[in-house]
């Protein structure tokens, strides 16, 4: 017997951007259950056909999602009441990883040191910049 | 995305064009520990993590030409590292390879015939990126106008209902209203988009949900 998985969340599923919870939880499924697989697959030819899920869209552009500097005001308290606690729901309930993973950077900020933060940098630095146009 | 956001990303891309590595630096410094905190709530180990940031940021830098500065940048990198995540989790046998059509359609939908489809596809990848955008002009001028308004209890009423899929009877009691309310906002706001996407001259046949 399959959990009930709503195409809503298979879509999520597919761009990676269902909590993570729910994500494991899907793969852990697909693994047993093979009606599970049909039903992704007519998520991914119904895309394919180009029709468009409201969902799919506002997720995908993040129309809802609060800027960086509202989450810092978020942290940092100083947000009104009524707009911190669509901030809490967004992160909690919709569970929104794109702005989860704001938040957790913010809070890394105070707790990393300076020296650990400057290695990793230019470590991506030196393993990319070779990537970059040539200037003219 | 606000314009001063938009403005300094603009900038800092055409630096990058240009081959700076000062505006590389930037960047690296500007994205790196969000990048960092979206693959490590999937990857426990904190050198593959690591490596997957070091992996989007060269995914980035080889698909510039591709980039539309009209996208957002930080949504961009995240959409790479999905896909790196996804790569990644596929080897590791943790995210099971899916097959690309189903002659099983579990949820109602049947593709239509080859040739007919084939068709659609071309029709609507000429057609996809004028109607997304139409949608997504009308659905953020809504969301900012209830924002404003203070219409948090509505944004979250339809936001659960699209963006999660859940029904009027779970939204209602997760939110402590009734049926009918959530019933009234989703019809309220279906009006409405449906209005902004009719004043475009798009087909209704694109967005279904709204005509159902």
């Amino acid at each position: 017997m399959t959990a009930a998985f709503r195409t809503t969340d298979l879509e999520a599923y597919l761009d990676e951007a269902l909590p993570v919870e729910e994500m494991t939880r899907i793969e852990k499924t697909l693994r047993d259950d093979p009606s599970l697989a049909r039903q992704l697959a007519a998520v991914i030819a119904r895309r394919d056909s180009g029709m468009i899920s409201l969902g799919e869209v506002w997720r995908r552009h993040r129309l809802s999602c609060p800027t960086r500097q509202e989450l810092g005001s978020f942290l940092l308290g100083v947000l009104p009441d009524d707009a911190a606690k669509y901030v809490a729901f967004h992160l909690e309930v919709v569970g929104c990883r794109c702005c989860q993973a704001n938040l957790a950077d913010l809070m890394n900020q105070q707790a990393e040191t300076q020296s650990s933060v400057e290695s990793r940098r230019r470590k991506y630095f030196q393993s990319s910049a070779g990537h970059l146009p040539r200037s003219e | 995305m606000d314009a001063s956001t938009s403005s300094l990303e603009t900038l800092l891309i055409s630096r990058i064009r240009a081959g700076e590595s000062e505006a590389w630096n930037e960047l690296i410094a500007r994205y790196e520990g969000r990048l960092l905190g979206f693959v490590s709530r999937r990857v426990a180990n904190r050198a593959t993590a690591e490596d997957l940031v070091q992996e989007t940021f060269v995914g980035f830098l080889n698909s510039l030409p591709n980039y539309d500065p009209e996208q957002s940048l930080e949504g961009y990198l995240f959409s790479i590292a999905a896909h790196k995540l996804t790569d990644l989790l596929r080897h590791e046998g943790r995210r099971p390879t899916m097959p690309l059509v189903t002659e099983d359609s579990s949820d109602g939908w049947q593709p239509v015939d080859r040739g007919r489809r084939a068709s659609s596809i071309v029709r609507s990848r000429e057609r996809h990126g004028l109607e997304e955008s139409a949608l997504v002009g009308a659905m953020a001028e809504m969301i900012a106008h209830w924002r404003r308004r203070g219409q948090w209890e509505r944004l979250q009423c339809i936001e659960l209902l699209w963006v999660r899929g859940w029904s009027n009877k779970e939204v209602a009691a997760r939110l402590g209203i009734s049926e009918q309310t959530v019933a009234n906002y989703k019809f309220e706001t279906i009006a409405r988009l449906r209005s902004a996407i009719h004043g475009q001259g798009l087909p209704e046949e694109v967005f279904p949900e709204l005509y159902q």
